[in-house]
C-alpha cells in the first residue's frame, strides 16, 4: 500500500470532505489564526490548509503530511470550530484537520505521554494541592512545564483545589428530590474552578436535584486536537460507559463547561457512532439550558429591578455548542442589558498556552483586549480557558454567566412540590 | 508557447527579495501550491513566486522588471473568483492582500479610497460607523477584496436598486504592464473628458493593469428595510410579478427569485417548511420607513393579482434574517447534493426569464443532471446550479449543459455572465458575445500589454495576444 493510500485510510469518513471544500474562503474570515499579521501566508489560513490536502492527494505536492512543515501548518488550526457555522458544503474542517494531525509522527514521546495522562495527572496533583500549586508558580515549575509540554513561562496558570468530584460524593445528599443529575465536571472546573463547581451543585440541590459525579475521565477536547484520536476514543468510549449507566438509572447528564458539553453532545457520537453515545447526548443539557427549563416553567424566576450593563463574549465553544441563544436570553431575563463581543482570546483551548503560539495567541485576542478594557464592563463568557486568557491579559472581571445570574434568582418553591 | 516566458531563476528572487523584503516573497512549495487556485473547480496552477508588495511603487517595479525579463503576472486579491483567474502559465502570483489599507474617508462627499487589498466586509464595518456604505454586497464579501470586485466588476443580491461595483468607481491608480503609473477617472459624479479609460479597467480581471488605489462613491445606510416572500403556483406567475414589479417602477433593493427544486433543496438543508409551491421570490425594500413599508404594499398587491399562494411579511430583524438565511442557503444546499456542481451567471432580457428557466431545466433533462435556479431576477441575473451528486462520470454533462445554456444565452441575447466574469472558464464564449467587438478587445490588450504579461491566459489566449 502507498503511503497516500494509507494516509487516505488514516483520515477514514473524513476523506471525502477534502473534495467537498469549494475554496470559497468562507472559513478563512471567521477563523483566528486565518486573520493575524502572518496570515497573508495562504498556506496558513483555514482554506489554505485544505488545500493543501486537495494537492497532496492529487500528488500535487511533494512534500508528505507527516512531514514537518505540513504539520507545523497544521497545527494553526486549533479546533475553535467556528469555521463549521459557515461552511456552504459543510467540510468538517477540524475533524479533518484533528486527523491529520495523527500523521504526525514526531510528535514527542513525552508530550504524548503527558497529553494522554493529562487527567490522571491533574487529579494526582489535586490531591496535594498546596504543594502542587508551590511547584506551579515557581520557576522550576514552569520552566519544566515549558520543556517537557511547552506550556509557556508567561502563562499565569490557575491553581489547584480539591477535586469537586470527591466532593460532590461526599456531600451529604438530600432525601427527597424531583430528579437526578449526574455531573460531568472536565478537568478545569474538578481541579482548578471548583467554586464554580460548587455553585452549580447548591443551585441544583436547590431546585430540588440529587446531584452525583459518576466516574468519568476529562472530555478529551485536548487529545483531539492534538490529533491522539485513538485516545480521544478510549476516553470518549469510557465516560460513555460510565454515564450511559447514570441515565439508565433516571438522570440526566449536566455539564458547565462548553467543552464538556461539546465532547457530550457532538464529539462523542461522532467518534464512537454507538447508540449509548447518541443516548448519552440526547441526555445532556447544560447548566444554563436548566435553568432556562425551570423559568419557562415558572420554578424560577428574576428580580428585575436592577438592570445592570454586561459584556457577553461569545466564545468559540459555546457558539459551536449552539448554547449562545440560552445563555443571553437568561442574562437578558435576570435584568442584565448586554453589550456582545463576539472576537475570539486566542487561547484556543491550550494551544495559545504553548510557547510557540504564544505571542499569536495574544495577537488573536488582542482586539477583544483592549475593547473590554475600553469598555471596562463585567464580562460573561461560559469557557473556561477564555476566562483564563481574559482574566492574564485585562483589568475586567470575567465569570462564568451563572455567577452572573445566581443571586437574582427567585425560586418559587410551590413549584417544587413534584418530589419523586 | 509556454517556452515564450522566463521561468524564475535565483536571480530574480534576488531582486524580489531585495526589493520587497525576504518576508514578503516566497518559494516555498506550500504556499505556491496554496495559491494555485481560487474558487472555481478548475486544475492547480502554481506560481513559481508570490510575491506581497506594499506599495504602488513597488508594484511598479515588479511589474517593471517582469515586463523587461517576460515573467507572466498574476494579480491576487482574496482568492474568491469562480472563473479562475489562476496562474496557468506559472510566474509572479502578485498577493495585494498586505495592500489593505483605508486611505481616506470622504464623509461629506460619501467618497472612499482604499488599497486593493481591503476585504469587503470589513470596509463596510469601517464605513458603518459613518452611516455609508458600498452596497455591491457578493455572496464572497467576507473574504473578497474590493481590487477583486473591481477587478471582476462583482455584485450580488442587491443590484436591483444599487447597480454593480462598476456604478461605484469614481477613480482608480493603476500599474500599467511595462509599470508605469497612471490616475484614472476623478472624485466627482460626472465628467465628460474624453475615452472612458476608467470603465474599461473595470471587469478586466487582472489583463489590463494592477489597480492599487481604488476611490469608491458610497451610498448612506438605509433607515428602513421590509423584507418578504412570496411563493407562486408557477414559475410563470413568479416571472410575471418580476415583470410588473419593474415596469411599475416600484423601487425595491431585491428580487430573489427560487425554484421548486430549489426550494426543496433549502427546505431540507435549513430545516425549515417552505409552503407547496413552484418558485419564490424574496422582494426587499430600503428607504425611509413610509417609503419601504408603501412600496412593500403595493409589492404584496402584485403578488395577489399574481395569485400568489402564500405570503410572508418579516416582522422584526430576526425573521428578515430568517427570510434571508432561505435564500443564502441554496448555494451550500445544492453543494449537499453531491460534490459535482457548476453554477452559471448568465443574464437575460427581463422578458426571457421564463424562457431561460424553461431551458435549464429541459437541458437538465437532456443531460440527466440536477439543475434547479435562484436568480437575481430583478436585473434579470440566472444562476442555474447544475449538480451530478458524487457522480464523476457526469462531470462532462456539467459542462455540456452549461455550455449549450450559455450558448443560447448569446443567441437570445443576454450575457453569458452577470457577476462572476470569464476567467480562463468562459474565454470561449467570449467571442461569440462580442464577435467584432472582440477584435478591438483584444487591439486594446495588445496596445497595452504587447508582451501579454499580465495574467495570460485570462479572458484572451496568449496565442491571440502574441499572433
Amino acid at each position: 500500500m502507498t503511503v497516500t493510500k494509507l494516509f487516505e485510510r488514516e483520515l477514514g469518513e473524513y476523506f471525502e470532505d477534502i473534495w467537498k471544500c469549494i475554496r470559497c474562503g468562507f472559513c478563512n474570515s471567521v477563523c483566528p489564526t486565518s486573520n493575524t499579521s502572518q496570515s497573508y501566508l495562504a498556506s496558513l489560513t483555514s482554506r489554505g490548509r485544505i488545500i493543501l490536502l486537495q494537492a497532496y492527494f492529487q500528488d500535487l505536492l511533494s512534500k508528505s503530511l507527516d512531514h514537518e512543515k505540513i504539520q507545523e501548518l497544521m497545527e494553526y488550526c486549533f479546533g475553535c470550530r467556528r469555521c463549521l457555522e459557515v461552511c456552504p458544503p459543510g467540510v468538517r474542517i477540524p475533524n479533518l484537520i484533528w486527523r491529520v494531525k495523527k500523521l504526525n509522527r514526531r510528535q514527542g514521546f513525552l508530550k504524548k505521554i503527558i497529553f494522554t495522562n493529562f487527567g490522571r495527572m491533574e487529579k494526582l496533583f489535586s490531591n496535594f494541592p498546596s504543594l502542587s500549586n508551590l511547584f506551579l508558580h515557581s520557576y522550576i515549575g514552569k520552566t519544566l512545564l515549558e520543556a517537557t509540554i511547552g506550556v509557556s513561562k508567561n502563562i499565569d496558570f490557575p491553581s489547584f483545589n480539591r477535586s469537586l468530584e470527591k466532593w460532590i460524593n461526599n456531600k451529604r445528599k438530600p432525601a427527597n428530590y424531583r430528579g437526578r443529575l449526574a455531573y460531568f465536571i472536565d478537568v478545569f472546573t474538578n481541579y482548578h474552578e471548583v467554586a464554580l463547581g460548587r455553585e452549580v451543585v447548591e443551585l441544583v440541590e436547590k431546585l430540588g436535584y440529587l446531584v452525583t459525579a459518576p466516574p468519568q475521565k476529562e472530555a478529551g477536547t485536548l487529545l483531539l486536537e492534538e490529533g491522539l484520536i485513538d485516545e480521544a476514543y478510549k476516553v470518549a468510549k469510557e465516560n460513555v460507559e460510565s454515564l450511559y449507566e447514570s441515565v439508565r438509572n433516571g438522570a440526566k447528564i449536566i455539564t458547565s463547561s462548553p467543552a464538556a458539553y461539546l465532547a457530550l453532545k457532538k464529539d462523542y457520537p461522532e467518534l464512537l457512532g454507538d447508540t449509548k453515545s447518541r443516548i448519552v447526548s440526547e441526555n445532556t443539557l447544560d447548566i444554563i439550558e436548566l435553568l432556562l427549563k425551570e423559568y419557562e416553567n415558572g420554578v424560577i424566576d428574576f428580580d428585575n429591578v436592577l438592570e445592570n450593563q454586561l459584556v457577553y463574549h461569545h466564545s468559540c465553544f459555546t457558539k459551536a455548542s449552539g448554547l449562545t441563544k440560552n445563555i443571553k436570553h437568561i442574562l437578558e431575563s435576570s435584568g442584565y442589558r448586554l453589550k456582545e463581543i463576539d472576537k475570539c482570546c486566542g487561547i484556543g483551548g491550550i494551544w495559545g498556552l504553548n510557547k510557540k503560539h504564544y505571542n499569536l495567541s495574544i495577537e488573536i485576542g488582542s482586539n477583544l483586549f483592549n475593547e473590554l478594557n475600553r469598555i471596562s464592563l463585567p464580562v460573561a463568557s461560559q469557557s473556561e480557558t477564555c476566562r483564563i486568557q481574559i482574566k492574564n491579559n485585562t483589568l475586567v472581571e470575567v465569570k462564568h454567566p451563572l455567577l452572573f445570574v445566581k443571586n437574582r434568582l427567585k425560586i418559587d418553591k410551590s413549584r417544587l412540590s413534584s418530589f419523586t | 508557447m509556454t517556452s515564450y516566458f522566463s521561468r524564475i531563476t535565483g536571480r530574480d528572487v534576488e531582486f524580489f527579495e531585495k526589493l520587497l523584503g525576504g518576508k514578503n516573497v516566497s518559494i516555498e512549495e506550500e504556499e505556491l501550491v496554496a495559491n494555485a487556485v481560487d474558487a472555481y473547480p478548475g486544475g492547480f496552477y502554481k506560481p513559481e513566486i508570490v510575491l506581497w508588495p506594499t506599495s504602488s511603487e513597488e508594484v511598479s517595479e515588479i511589474l517593471k522588471y517582469s515586463y523587461e525579463k517576460r515573467i507572466p503576472v498574476y494579480p491576487k486579491g482574496g482568492s474568491t473568483g469562480l472563473t479562475g483567474t489562476v496562474p496557468i502559465y506559472g510566474g509572479v502570483l502578485l498577493s495585494l492582500t498586505k495592500m489593505n489599507k483605508i486611505v481616506n474617508i470622504y464623509e461629506e462627499d460619501m467618497q472612499v479610497t482604499v488599497q486593493p487589498g481591503i476585504i469587503y466586509d470589513r470596509l463596510n464595518k469601517e464605513l458603518e460607523k459613518y452611516g455609508l456604505f458600498f452596497p455591491p454586497d457578493p455572496s464572497s464579501g467576507s473574504w473578497c477584496t474590493i481590487g477583486g470586485m473591481v477587478a471582476s466588476n462583482s455584485s450580488g443580491l442587491k443590484a436591483v436598486k444599487y447597480g454593480t461595483t462598476r456604478e461605484y468607481v469614481l477613480g482608480l491608480e493603476v500599474v500599467l504592464p511595462e509599470g508605469r503609473i497612471i490616475r484614472l477617472g476623478t472624485r466627482t459624479f460626472k465628467y465628460s473628458t474624453g475615452f472612458d479609460l476608467l470603465k474599461m479597467m473595470i471587469g478586466s480581471q487582472g489583463t489590463l493593469g494592477v489597480f492599487t488605489e481604488i476611490t469608491l462613491r458610497l451610498r448612506n445606510l438605509p433607515e428602513y428595510y421590509q423584507t418578504a416572500l412570496a411563493f407562486f403556483p408557477s414559475v410563470e406567475s413568479a416571472v410575471k410579478t418580476v415583470y410588473q414589479i419593474v415596469r411599475r417602477g416600484l423601487d425595491v433593493a431585491a428580487v430573489e427569485f427560487m425554484d421548486e427544486k430549489m426550494m426543496k433543496a433549502v427546505a431540507e438543508y435549513r430545516k425549515i417548511d417552505l409552503p407547496e409551491s413552484k418558485a419564490m421570490l424574496l422582494i426587499e425594500t430600503h428607504g425611509t420607513r413610509l417609503a419601504a413599508s408603501e412600496t412593500m404594499e403595493k409589492c404584496i398587491r402584485i403578488f395577489e393579482e399574481n395569485n400568489a399562494v402564500d405570503i410572508r411579511v418579516a416582522r422584526d430583524a430576526e425573521e428578515r434574517e430568517r427570510f434571508w438565511a432561505a435564500r443564502k442557503g441554496a448555494y451550500p444546499a445544492t453543494l449537499r447534493l453531491g460534490k459535482y456542481m457548476l453554477i452559471s451567471d448568465i443574464v437575460v432580457p427581463l422578458s426571457k426569464l421564463y424562457d431561460a428557466v424553461q431551458k435549464s431545466y429541459e437541458l437538465g433533462e437532456e443531460y440527466g443532471i440536477h439543475s434547479s435556479t435562484i436568480g437575481h431576477f430583478g436585473d434579470g441575473n440566472l444562476h442555474v446550479h447544475w449538480s451530478a451528486g458524487n457522480n464523476k462520470d457526469k462531470i462532462e454533462d456539467l459542462h455540456k449543459a452549461n455550455d449549450k445554456l450559455t450558448k443560447w444565452t448569446i443567441e437570445i441575447g443576454g450575457s453569458i455572465s452577470g457577476e462572476h466574469g470569464i476567467g480562463t472558464e468562459k474565454k470561449k464564449f467570449v467571442k461569440e458575445q462580442f464577435r467584432e467587438a472582440f477584435d478591438l478587445m483584444l487591439k486594446i490588450k495588445k496596445s497595452i500589454d504587447p508582451r501579454c504579461v499580465l495574467s495570460p491566459g485570462v479572458i484572451f489566449d496568449l496565442e491571440e495576444v502574441l499572433s
